[in-house]
């Protein structure tokens, strides 16, 4: 009974690929739109398969992934560093909160014009971009879980003569560690969306690259694999946050993190 | 000093703007070596005396005399476990690294009748379970003093008796002083060497019973009888 339930919800997520598939194949094969709008499941695989021999693809994912790896990595030091503070000195908030609400709704795409004045075309504006748009979510988790530690638990930690660095290090931290996976977790993803507007910046490598110049050239085909490899690499690292989230975090209970 | 003195406590707390007065002049001394049990109905204020004497919040008025040097454990009504713990690294969360002895905690563990539950994580277990783990963890901290916020309350009948009987002989063997909060009669009859009734934030009146812990029955007349006094005390207030 235990087998085929596993073999079931094994099977769940590739059932759903294969619904789509067929319906997309289906759309092609009736020539409901033409080649050059949506080209047959067959033509992108092709064609994937095509740059992932010549080695082209290996190369734009690397270059692609180091960079929302180093744009993620500052965001989330600049989060937990801000985030921390947040904690520590909660009136800081009232002074720069509303600024970074503000800056939360604008569209990290909308600031390139001034990114590029004001750092160039090169590597730096890339890596602003990613920062921007992956620092939100983190930051605000990050806030969330340390100010919402549970006090009764704190008083744990008090009954037993923990000291505030104590108290930290075995009450808060863990408390917010789930909350700040599932910040980094987001902001991972985010990260991930943001790069074809980071490589939109005079990038001659790169996933967001690979689409750009494809649209520029009318490959739709290229299009649609490079879509397809930057959600999968999204899927990818959002799926290793999943398991870690669950792995960690055993005493959470079911959490839908997986 | 011998045991833990109040002296003219008051505590009030402000709801909605209004002040609400939670204990006005107590006036208490908490033996060494004795179990001293807090009576009263719910909402009287047991748990903020609780509090006050654990040093979790500060008494508005009057003070609290006593030995700063003691080690002190609180037993909480909510189980108050790491939800990221097992119950080997909750029960042994009051401890420092070094003074981790494994086969004491193994024996308290297996004392709260929860052998075998070690890697388990609060969220796998009962209410009475992860009670008895926020009991085991106060245990494990070798206290000299210990505070117990209506601890049994979640637990069913039989291990609610056999926690009873499992305290009687800790408090017997290891000379610990206890300070605990219950609305039951029978469970302060049963445990208590001193039993303070507490009715709208004042103490109503103490008992002492001398009967040994380990031989009393409560169906011994003088217990009886101590009972009816008990419950014409609660009834009138």
């Amino acid at each position: 009974m235990k087998q085929r339930k596993n073999a079931a919800q094994a099977a769940a997520p590739l059932l759903g690929a294969a619904g789509f598939l067929l319906a997309w194949f289906l759309a092609c094969r009736l020539e409901l739109f033409s080649s050059y709008v949506l080209p047959s499941p067959k033509s992108v695989f092709d064609c994937f398969w095509k740059m992932l021999l010549s080695g082209e693809l290996l190369k734009d994912i690397l270059t692609s992934f180091g960079r929302v790896l180093k744009g993620f990595s500052i965001a989330f030091l600049l989060a937990f560093a801000l985030g921390m503070f947040r904690y520590l000195v909660p009136a800081s908030g009232k002074y720069y909160e509303y600024i970074v609400q503000f800056f939360r709704n604008v569209p990290p795409l909308s600031l390139i014009p001034l990114l590029i004045l004001w750092c160039g075309i090169g590597e730096l504006t890339k890596t602003v971009i990613i920062v921007l748009a992956s620092f939100f979510p983190m930051y605000l988790n990050i806030v969330k879980g340390f100010t919402g530690c549970d006090k009764r638990l704190l008083e744990v930690g008090d009954v037993f003569g923990y000291t505030a660095l104590e108290k930290f290090t075995s009450i808060i931290l863990p408390y917010a560690s789930a909350d700040i996976l599932v910040g980094m977790r987001i902001g991972m993803g985010y990260s991930w969306r943001a790069i074809i507007g980071a490589e939109m910046v005079a990038a001659s490598t790169g996933l967001g690259h690979l689409i750009l110049f494809a649209q520029e050239m009318s490959r739709t085909d290229k299009v649609i694999a490079g879509i397809f490899v930057i959600g999968l690499v999204g899927l990818g690292t959002d799926k290793l946050f999943g398991i870690l989230l669950h792995k960690l975090f055993k005493g959470f209970g079911e959490n839908g993190w997986n | 000093m011998a045991g833990i003195e109040l002296k003219v406590i008051s505590k009030h707390y402000y709801v909605e703007n209004r002040k609400v007065s939670v204990l006005n002049g107590i006036h208490l001394l908490i033996p060494d070596n004795r179990i001293t049990v807090i009576l009263g109905k719910s909402g009287c204020g047991k748990t903020t005396l609780l509090r006050l004497v654990g040093g979790l919040e500060k008494p508005d008025g009057g003070e609290i005399l006593f030995d700063s040097s003691r080690k002190t454990a609180f037993v909480f009504q909510e189980d108050r476990l790491m939800p990221w713990l097992n119950v080997w690294d909750n029960v042994t969360f009051g401890l420092k690294k070094q003074n981790c002895d494994e086969s004491v905690i193994r024996g308290i563990i297996q004392v709260v009748g929860l052998g075998g539950f070690e890697k388990a994580y609060p969220n796998q277990l009962s209410g009475g379970m992860k009670q008895r783990v926020s009991i085991a963890r106060a245990l494990a901290y070798s206290p000299s003093f210990i505070m117990m916020d209506e601890p049994f309350a979640a637990l069913d009948y039989f291990t609610r008796e056999q926690m009873q009987r499992e305290l009687i002989q800790l408090q017997q063997t290891h000379g610990i002083s206890i300070l605990f909060v219950t609305h039951s009669i029978d469970e302060a009859l049963l445990i208590g060497h001193k039993i303070v009734i507490i009715e709208e934030g004042r103490i109503k009146s103490e008992f002492t019973i001398d009967t040994d812990l380990i031989h009393r029955d409560l169906l011994d007349a003088p217990l009886i009888r101590m009972k009816k006094t008990i419950l014409d005390i609660l009834g009138k207030g």
